[in-house]
């Protein structure tokens, strides 16, 4: 079985799957939670809450970017 | 002249292939963004003919790998192709009569296995290296991951969005099922039209159109196959989107973002090592594991079970219909008359069969009106 299929790339399939897909979404998720406190926070005057959750939108949407240009680059070079 | 008129209706079968693929597999790209309403259907179709276009020029690698890895490309002859192409297209165009999602690669490569199988015997067919380590595994091994890489992401999802207003976090993971529905459209036309390129270069090969020293993919086999494959997709195959996307679970936009962002990662991982996967196997694996984590009995099992009966017969039923299509095309000698006898054929079927549907699909309407 291990001269058909290489167990290592198999195994890299499997951690690299989890982290992207269970990674990405929830990263979405938070920034989505992150722009969504922060208008909240912001209505209401409270400053610092509403850059704290602010910071964690951007960021989190950034990583999610950088993920969809990595995405295309695996297609790319594959 | 006897090959050339060979080689001219495997082309044409290989594109009508890929077309059957872009129309029966729109439903892995777009069901879960049309059933969230995140966009129309008629745009979402749009979108992915566009970027399953733009993805079969992104890279030539399966092309090669189809050409090279299941079957023995210096014993396969052009009957053999045209054999395998009609098994896959036939297999393609039940399940969609019967509103299943199964995988069109592997019906192609169940078809030429079938058809390789009776024309040149089981030495031709790369049993170990390319059927199961380069087939069956990844086939047993994608759903499963995919599945649970949704359920696990769905669960996290529900936790980090829990507090927001319901009507905000709809709008927001729409939107990004335009994102990944997109790259999902991508990663299709990236795999799926190169396999129908992979055929083609191979019939030319057989034919002595290319020299086997000179593998190359010729430009106008690139753009043909990039044309059949969005057509395909625009006209998309209704029936199975309409199973993928609300008749395994109803779900909801985050469902629809997981199953998708999920069902990509795999895809792109097991690119990536060089696993040529399904992606029909994939997505719906991602979604019924979007559906399952939220609740168990939210999913339609029994539909479930229809997929997975599917999946199953599609490598052995499209081999079987390959390797008869062989020997009925044999019968009529080695010239063209067989290919052009089975083409007749199987025109007519598709013709029935669409005909058949179609006064189905209208006497439901008058029915619900």
């Amino acid at each position: 079985m291990i001269a058909i299929i290489d167990t290592g790339d198999l195994l890299e399939v499997v951690w690299t799957s989890i982290l992207a897909g269970v990674g990405v979404t929830v990263i979405y998720g938070l920034a989505l939670l992150g722009l969504d406190r922060a208008i909240e926070f912001g209505r209401a005057g409270r400053g610092l809450e509403a850059a704290a959750y602010g910071a964690l939108g951007v960021i989190c949407s950034a990583g999610v970017l950088a993920s969809l240009v990595f995405a295309i680059f695996v297609m790319v070079d594959k | 002249m006897g090959s050339d008129v060979i080689v001219v209706i495997v082309v044409a079968t290989a594109l009508a292939f890929d077309f059957t693929n872009g129309f029966h597999d729109t439903a892995n790209v777009v069901a879960t963004s049309i059933s969230t309403r995140a966009m129309p259907p008629r745009i979402a179709v749009g979108y992915a003919a566009i970027l399953n276009f733009v993805g079969a020029f992104v890279s030539l690698e399966v092309a090669a790998t189809v050409a090279n890895d299941v079957v023995d490309p210096a014993s396969i002859g052009l009957l053999s192709i045209f054999a395998g192409l009609v098994g896959a297209i036939a297999w393609n165009l039940m399940t969609w009569y019967f509103g299943l999602p199964s995988s069109s690669s592997h019906a192609l490569i169940g078809g030429i296995v079938g058809a390789v199988l009776v024309a040149d015997g089981p030495g031709a067919i790369f049993f170990d290296s390319g059927i199961l380590g380069k087939v069956m595994i990844p086939a047993l091994v994608a759903p499963v991951l995919a599945f649970a890489v949704a359920g696990l992401a769905i669960l996290l999802i529900y936790r980090a969005v829990g507090r927001m207003r319901p009507t905000r976090a709809t709008r927001g993971f729409r939107f990004g099922q335009v994102i990944s529905g997109g790259l999902l459209a991508l990663a299709h036309g990236t795999n799926d039209a190169q396999k129908t390129m992979g055929v083609i270069t191979l019939a030319l090969v057989a034919n002595g159109t290319i020299a086997s020293s000179d593998f190359h993919v010729p430009d106008w086999v690139v753009i043909t196959s990039a044309t059949a494959i969005s057509v395909g997709t625009y006209v998309g195959g209704w029936r199975i989107i309409k199973t993928m996307g609300s008749r395994i679970h109803k779900m909801d936009a985050a469902q629809g973002f997981a199953a998708q962002g999920s069902g990509a990662a795999v895809i792109l991982a097991s690119s990536h090592v060089g696993f040529p996967l399904s992606t029909t196997q994939t997505i719906s694996g991602a979604v019924i594991g979007s559906g399952a984590a939220k609740r168990l009995s939210a999913v339609r099992w029994g539909v479930a079970g229809n997929i997975v009966v599917a999946w199953i017969l599609t490598l052995p039923a499209s081999a079987a219909i390959g390797a008869i299509t062989y020997v009925i095309t044999r019968a009529f000698g080695t010239g063209a008359a067989g290919p052009i006898v089975v083409s007749t054929l199987i025109l007519g079927g598709a013709g029935l069969l669409f005909v058949r549907r179609a006064q189905e699909a209208a006497r439901t309407a008058a029915a619900e009106t």
